[in-house]
């Protein structure tokens, strides 16, 4: 579903990823750790062309997003981002941030994304938020609405670079919490996150980046449990 | 002011009067399209593209730079030496080189402005529109235009109302507006303190209906939407 090869980024003259490949299942649930600036983030990006790579290739179903002449908002229609800062569309109800994609992107009538918002508002347990505007909803809902607009795209992949980091303590429960559901529903996903329970509980896969590569990888299990590089058990011995 | 005041005032309502409305209609008739010149200009500046970048950036410069009586002298006395202007459009030249002059000359500030308003807006909310797979396009027309579009409100009416005043400018090429009106029927009167007291006045009541009007639209706005 998803194949990394090589890729390598670079901001002018610091190396941000070295060389960096991965494959993702369909269904499969990545959980990318590591430290701050070690790359996580940027990989994430890359994968739907927010950041362009410097060298090497990325596949989404069977399609290159890294080629030059590929669409790359056809691709993004596909690929479904949760951001750490929400970034709803402030000047937007939660029902319009939910609905403008479907309508302007996917040229939906307005009664279908309607319909389809609902739903998912309902989903993530908002239904009673469909006209708050996000100044008014907490983070947690903010956060929990950004799911919904992504995945009224009917996304082949679920993207999450660190949605828990911007919230407070109470209101992490309530977004995890949506995001195993989709993980139950066989959602592809991958997620970048410092959340360790969420990753042993719900990832397939987690990778340990650091400095740009990925330094490990393995079952949830065998990582945290049995971590075989230095770097990783530094890691592990400091937020576990 | 003496008894006289009031019907030397009184007398030259009428030629006022027909100022204000030219004044008016040379102010809207500029305001519109300087705001499309403007807009048209911010993206440029905006663009990914160099040579665009380079082309808004010498709009700029060149009619930030030059002074408004100077582009009018230019449009309507020296390029006609080049265009056969008057030929093209007869007596409407006038209207036409007016027009043109003041829309290069306020599109140029609105440029800025706008521009300006489009950077306010959190980068996040285009990351989050291209995520949704909307284009450079829809991002800016559904995301991020109507967001930057509240908070250029207060300087694009600033620019507005200077519009109104750069009108009286115009008297230099014999357009009607006020402060021509005004100047005719002092030249015949030599009743320059009634008459410019008039004129001034006549300018505010245009300029603070103006403001009274965007300070309803403003509050309008911000309570209906974000």
């Amino acid at each position: 579903m998803i194949s990394v090869r090589n890729i390598t980024k670079k901001f002018g003259h610091l190396t941000v990823l070295t060389d960096v490949s991965l494959e993702v299942a369909p269904q499969e649930v990545v959980v990318i750790i590591g430290p701050s600036g070690s790359g996580k983030s940027t990989f994430l990006r890359c994968l739907n062309g927010l950041e362009k790579v410097t060298k090497g290739e990325i596949f989404i179903n069977n399609v290159e997003i890294t080629h030059s002449k590929t669409n790359l908002s056809k691709v993004r229609k596909e690929v479904g981002m949760v951001f750490q800062r929400f970034n709803l569309f402030q000047h937007l109800t939660a029902l319009q941030n939910i609905t403008i994609g479907p309508v302007e992107v996917l040229k939906l009538s307005k009664k279908e994304a309607e319909d389809r918002a609902y739903a998912l508002l309902e989903k993530v347990g908002l239904k009673d938020k469909a006209h708050s505007y996000p100044d008014q909803l907490s983070g947690g809902q903010q956060q929990r609405v950004a799911i919904a607009r992504a995945l009224a795209m009917n996304p082949i992949v679920m993207l999450f670079d660190e949605p828990t980091s911007a919230l407070d303590p109470e209101m992490v429960g309530e977004v995890l919490a949506v995001m195993k559901d989709l993980a139950k529903e066989g959602m592809t996903m991958l997620v970048v996150t410092h959340e360790m329970g969420f990753a042993r509980e719900v990832g397939d896969r987690v990778l340990f980046m650091d400095e740009g590569r990925i330094v490990e990888e393995g079952k949830p299990s065998e990582l945290f449990g049995n971590p075989k590089e230095e770097r990783t058990k530094l890691f592990l011995s400091k937020i576990l | 002011m003496d008894s006289g005041t009031l019907g030397i005032i009184f007398d030259a309502m009428p030629m006022l009067i027909e100022g204000v409305k030219l004044t008016v209609i040379y102010s809207i008739a500029a305001i519109i399209p300087a705001t499309i010149v403007g807009l048209i200009f911010a993206l440029l500046k905006l663009s990914s593209l160099g040579f665009l970048r380079r082309i808004g950036e010498v709009y700029v410069h060149v009619f930030r730079g030059l002074p408004l009586l100077v582009v009018i002298f230019y449009i309507y006395f020296a390029v006609p030496h080049v265009l056969p202007m008057h030929a093209w459009f007869g007596d409407s030249y006038r209207f036409i080189a007016a027009i043109i002059a003041l829309t290069l000359n306020e599109g140029a500030y609105i440029t800025e402005i706008i521009r300006a308003g489009i950077l306010s807006i959190d980068h996040g909310q285009t990351e989050a529109a291209y995520s949704i797979g909307m284009n450079k396009f829809q991002a800016m027309r559904f995301i991020i235009l109507p967001q930057a579009f509240k908070r250029m409100i207060p300087p694009l009416m600033n620019q507005f109302i200077q519009t109104i005043k750069d009108t009286s400018l115009l008297s230099a090429i014999s357009v009607a507006e006020l402060t021509r009106q005004g100047q005719i029927y002092i030249s015949t009167s030599f009743a320059a303190l009634q008459i410019w007291t008039a004129v001034a006045i006549m300018y505010l009541i245009v300029i603070l209906s103006l403001t009274a009007i965007s300070t309803k639209l403003e509050r309008r706005w911000q309570i209906d939407k974000r």
